[in-house]
This record gives C-alpha cells, sequence and structure tokens, in this order.
C-alpha cells in the first residue's frame, strides 16, 4: 500500500479474551499432556515400580481439571449461568464438546486414580491411625480380603479400562484444545491445520516436565523407599528423555506454523510478525524460545544432567514457563492483529482476573501437597518388603 | 524389575493404541467436515442493506440514532463510521465506510456461540443474541472477523447490530437508514425482486467485506475505496503504527 493513508475516525477493538483463558487453555493441556506422558510410559515399562508415578500422572492432573473451570467461569459475564452451557448446547461450537470433553476427562482421571490408589488405600483403611475413617471412607467402606497383589489382580481389569478411556479423552481434549482455536476463521494466527500439534507439543512438553517436577516434590516430601527411589530417579531420568525430544517437537512444529504463516497473505506475515518483532517479541524470545526451549534442551542434553535432581526440576520449570509463554503468545497475540484499523489492539490490565488465577494456581499447588501427606503413592509392598 | 500379572504386548499396544488415534482422528475429520453445510441460511425472508459510500458524508448521525434507539452503552457502537483520507495535497480524497454488523449467512459467532444464544430468525435471517442465555463468554466477540460485537457492560451479555429488529419487524426501516443525511443506506428483504434494495443490488456492482472468509455478509457497499474496507496490515508490517 504506497498511498498515503490517514485514519480520521476508527474504532480499536482490544483483546476481548485476557490471561484467564490462556492460562486456563495451558492447564488443560498440562494435566492432558501430563496424563499422556505418565500413561503411555507405563504401557511402556508395564512394572509395578511405576504405579507411584502413574499415581501422580493422573491424580494432580485430575486436581488441575477440576479445578481449572474455575478460570472460565471467573471470565464470564454470567458466572451463574455457566451451568448452562451443559444443556443449552449448540453443536456447531466447539466449546460446547470441550465442556463436555474437559468433564468427561476429569471424571475418568478421578476413576482411574481411584483404582491406582484403591489397593493401598484397603491396606491403610484395615490398619489403626488417625486417617482411618478417611481411608474408609475413600474406599466406600468396602474394605476388601486379601493382599495388595490379590486386590491389584481383582481390579486389574477395571483399572486399565478406565485407564484407556482417560487416556482418550486426554488425547480428545487436546485436539479440542487445537480445533477450538483453529475454528476461528477470522483470527489468521489461530486458524491455523498446525494448531492441534501445537497443543500436543505443548502436552507433550509440559507434560514430561510437570511429571518430572511433581515426583522430585513427591519424593521430597513423602518417604520413599531407598529401591523404589533409586528405580524412580530411572524414570526420571528418562522422562528428562521424553522432555527433550517434545522440546525438539515443539520447535519443529512451531517452525512448520511459521512458515505456513508466510505464505497465508499479508495477514499470516503479521502474525508471525507478532512473535519475531512485534507486541509479543520480548516473550516469545525471552521466555518462549531462551528460557523454554533452548535452556531446558540444554540441561536434558546429557544423562549426567538428566540424572541430576536439582537440573532435572530447573528444566522442568523452565520449560512449562516455555509452553505457558506460548499458549498465552498465540491466545493473546492472536486477538492483538487489528479488525478494522491500523494499530495492534490492545489487552486492558485485568488486575482482579490476574489475582485470582494466581490464588487459584497457588490453591492448586497446595492441594497437591496435602495429597501427597495423605494419599498412599508409595506402593505398600515395597515398603513392608523394605522392612522386612 | 518386576513385571504385572497381565500385561499387554508392545505389537497389541500400539495397535490398540492406533485404532483409539484413528478414530479420534476420524471423528474430529467428520465433525469439521459437517460444520459449513449446518450454517447455510434458507429463510423466508432475507433482510440486507446496501450502503452506498458516494453518498455518505461521515456525519455520524446514523451512529448517534444508533445509539439513542437501542441505548447502547458509551463506548460501545452497534453502528459507527470509518473515516480515512487519501493521497497528498492537491490530491487528497476523503472515504468513509459506515460499519454494522453484517448479519453473515454465515455467520462465525453463530458457529461459535456454545450455547446457542446467537441465533438467526428463520423468517428474516438476522443474527440476533438472546440475552436470556448468553452466559457472557465473548467467544463470538472474538470470532466476529468484523470486530462488530461488543459485551454490553449493562446487561454482560453479547450485544451487536439486529437491523433494529423492533422497528423493522412493525415495517418501519432501521433507525441508521432513517437518520442517513445523505440517503446512503437502502434497507430490505433481498429475496423479494420488487424491493429496492434488490432492484439496486440488480443495478449495481457491489462490495463485501471480507469476502475471502466467504460468511456471506448481508451488507454491501457501493463504491468503497478498498483501503477503507479492512485492517490496513501493510501499515504494522512496515512497522508504522500511528
Amino acid at each position: 500500500m504506497n498511498e498515503n493513508i490517514q485514519y480520521i475516525y476508527f474504532i480499536q477493538h482490544g483483546v476481548a479474551l485476557g490471561y484467564l483463558i490462556a492460562w486456563y487453555l495451558w492447564l488443560i493441556s498440562l494435566a492432558e499432556g501430563t496424563h499422556i506422558v505418565a500413561h503411555l510410559s507405563w504401557l511402556y515399562y508395564r512394572t509395578e515400580d511405576y504405579r507411584p508415578l502413574e499415581k501422580v500422572g493422573t491424580f494432580q492432573p485430575f486436581i488441575i481439571l477440576a479445578l481449572v473451570p474455575l478460570f472460565l467461569v471467573a471470565d464470564l459475564g454470567h458466572p451463574e449461568r455457566f451451568y448452562t452451557m451443559f444443556y443449552n448446547w449448540h453443536w456447531t461450537s466447539p466449546v460446547a464438546y470441550g465442556v463436555y470433553i474437559i468433564t468427561l476427562c476429569m471424571i475418568s482421571y478421578a476413576i482411574h486414580a481411584y483404582y491406582l490408589f484403591r489397593p493401598e488405600l484397603i491396606h491403610r483403611a484395615r490398619q489403626e491411625g488417625p486417617l482411618q475413617g478417611l481411608y474408609r471412607l475413600a474406599v466406600f467402606n468396602q474394605v476388601e480380603s486379601g493382599d495388595i497383589r490379590e486386590i491389584r489382580d481383582r481390579q486389574e481389569r477395571g483399572e486399565r479400562f478406565w485407564a484407556g478411556v482417560s487416556l482418550l479423552f486426554s488425547f480428545l481434549g487436546l485436539i479440542y484444545l487445537g480445533i477450538l482455536l483453529s475454528s476461528f476463521k477470522g483470527r489468521v494466527m489461530w486458524h491455523s491445520s498446525v494448531m492441534v500439534f501445537i497443543f500436543f507439543s505443548f502436552g507433550a512438553c509440559s507434560g514430561s516436565a510437570f511429571l518430572i517436577l511433581l515426583t522430585h516434590l513427591k519424593n521430597a516430601l513423602v518417604h520413599t523407599p531407598p529401591k523404589a527411589l533409586a528405580e524412580q530417579q530411572r524414570y526420571l531420568a528418562e522422562f528428562g528423555i521424553i522432555l527433550k525430544y517434545a522440546l525438539v517437537a515443539q520447535a519443529g512444529v512451531f517452525f512448520i506454523y511459521f512458515v505456513l504463516l508466510q505464505y497465508t497473505g499479508i495477514g499470516g506475515r503479521l502474525a508471525s510478525k507478532v512473535f519475531f518483532t512485534g507486541p509479543r517479541a520480548f516473550q516469545f524470545w525471552f521466555f518462549q524460545v531462551a528460557i523454554g526451549l533452548i535452556l531446558p534442551f540444554a540441561l536434558m542434553l546429557y544423562k549426567k544432567m538428566r540424572e541430576n535432581v536439582v537440573v532435572s526440576c530447573i528444566a522442568a520449570v523452565a520449560a512449562m514457563v516455555g509452553t505457558l509463554f506460548g499458549c498465552v503468545n498465540i491466545f493473546i497475540g492472536g486477538q492483538m492483529l487489528p479488525m478494522t484499523s491500523f494499530r495492534w489492539e490492545h489487552l486492558e490490565p485485568e488486575p482482579g482476573r490476574m489475582t485470582f488465577g494466581i490464588i487459584t494456581m497457588v490453591l492448586m499447588f497446595v492441594v497437591f501437597l496435602v495429597t501427597y501427606k495423605i494419599l498412599p503413592y508409595e506402593n505398600i509392598e515395597v515398603q513392608e518388603g523394605v522392612s522386612s | 524389575m518386576e513385571k504385572s500379572g497381565k500385561t499387554v504386548s508392545r505389537r497389541e499396544f500400539f495397535r490398540k493404541f492406533g485404532k483409539q488415534v484413528g478414530g479420534v482422528g476420524v471423528g474430529a475429520f467428520l465433525v469439521q467436515v459437517a460444520r459449513p453445510s449446518l450454517a447455510a441460511a434458507n429463510s423466508l425472508k432475507k433482510y440486507g442493506m446496501v450502503i452506498d459510500t458516494n453518498r455518505c458524508i461521515g456525519c455520524h448521525g446514523c451512529t448517534i440514532a444508533c445509539i439513542s434507539e437501542n441505548n447502547v452503552p458509551d463506548g460501545h457502537y452497534r453502528s459507527w463510521v470509518k473515516i480515512m483520507n487519501k493521497g497528498s495535497y492537491p490530491n487528497v480524497s476523503t472515504h468513509f465506510l459506515p460499519r454494522l454488523c453484517n448479519n453473515c449467512e454465515d455467520a462465525p459467532c453463530l458457529n461459535l456461540c456454545p450455547t446457542g444464544a446467537t441465533y438467526r430468525t428463520h423468517e428474516d435471517g438476522v443474527v440476533h443474541v438472546d440475552r436470556q442465555i448468553c452466559v457472557g463468554c465473548r467467544i463470538c466477540v472474538v470470532a466476529c472477523p468484523y470486530g462488530s460485537r461488543f459485551v454490553n457492560p449493562i446487561t454482560h451479555t453479547a450485544d451487536k447490530c439486529d437491523f433494529c429488529y423492533h422497528r423493522i419487524t412493525r415495517g418501519l426501516q432501521p433507525a441508521c437508514v432513517d437518520a442517513c443525511t445523505g440517503r446512503a443506506r437502502i434497507f430490505g428483504d433481498m429475496n423479494d425482486p420488487e424491493s429496492d434494495v434488490s432492484r439496486y443490488l440488480e443495478n449495481h456492482s457491489t462490495q463485501r467485506l471480507r469476502a475471502d472468509l466467504d460468511t456471506r455478509p448481508k451488507v454491501h457497499y457501493v463504491n468503497a475505496d478498498e483501503y477503507i474496507m479492512g485492517p490496513d496490515y501493510s501499515r504494522l508490517l512496515a512497522g508504522r503504527s500511528s
């Protein structure tokens, strides 16, 4: 456009959906990625020693999915009408499906986690102790006979069924996130076939990172027998490999995404500019690329570093920060492209909503810590074996 | 390392995993394929508007009329006029582009509304918002490629132009049409060949906003300058944002 253009009167529309929804998308991809990584790894290892990690990878995502609707509710104009989304169902809208997918996902995680914890809960319910009543309640007062191995064998079919169901919903959840954004055909940054793969890569990166972080946290807070601890450290070092390759995959997906944007007309090129030199450039280059991709990749490159607890925790936090900013950059950046004017749209400060979001995230973390102290994450037979 | 009792082989695992992923993929594909077809509106009437930009004088009378007719809150607009100067002295021209909801035949806001609060009346194809159902999620605001929607700060629900539905169903014209000083707006039933709007469309070449999106807007423009029709991305790409 070589003409000398001067705009006399125009309207800016602003960024309609802010940080709460960006965090909502990130937390869902985090929860589902964690479960997928944890469960697929179980299918790979298929050992009893791996059960504590599978518990972490199932119950903690359940807590996230149970609390994450608060972000959505807080962002609604009419929070009191939230429940109407279940029956005022509009089948052309991805969100209408998403409400059910996320809810069913949460329920399937809860049932899967119940089966995982049940043998140890029954064992604890049999023993005298201050929390015996709670454990009895958790197993619905059905304290079965037999040792833990027999209980596991009896319930194996149900446990694996719900594991499969929860895995299916996890994949559906990530597909939902991708389809949700790509269905906005007026938003050139989101209307991309790569969006589903972006959320898969976010899920793989943040999921493996979260699993590493949470399990190290568990081992720091809960007494773990040395043999089991050594075995879990080995798994966590191998999760470092998953994280490393997930980071490479994320970089690859973003590369393809930017190449495609270059061939999506002037809007696509402007969408790339949002990341490279535009309003999200600092967040993209510093948080998403340097902190979120390069740093964890470098830290997970060598076996010795993957086996180091502090280094792997730093890499995990960095990878999670990277995916968080990746999600925010795409979500907020996609709304910064102007619809009628010639200026970037701006996000109005949302101090109240930001505070609410931070408090909810802190609440999630506190719940994680409390459950570590209450629920039997470790295999009790391993403890018995050690004690005997 | 102790193996658990009943396990699946890796081959079996990959087979089951492949089936699950394949099933999900096919389901997602079918949903995507089915979506556009259901958006087609087969209404009896088809209310639409033609705006001859050569006749618009940029008086903002339509904006004021709309605000007073529909109690639009301060700082928000259902209808407004974009104004642009083009060229260098002495070859300068001023261009006006009255903006309002296009009441698209394949409205992205309608397709993406999770509760169905945004709906199209079968009788005339006008897109409405049901304030009793709208949860105020703002998905429609983000979905509209024309920036025609906003969240009403009083009702906390989505708001937009509905061609002054309370007026047109009584045989009146929308407030902006009545208030237009230059008689730039023609409103009517585009399915009725005898209506003014149909006759005008038959004899004039018209433009529609963001035709590339295939939303089939029902607001047509005549003689609108191509530079004023959409957002100015070239200026942002060149790094000139003011």
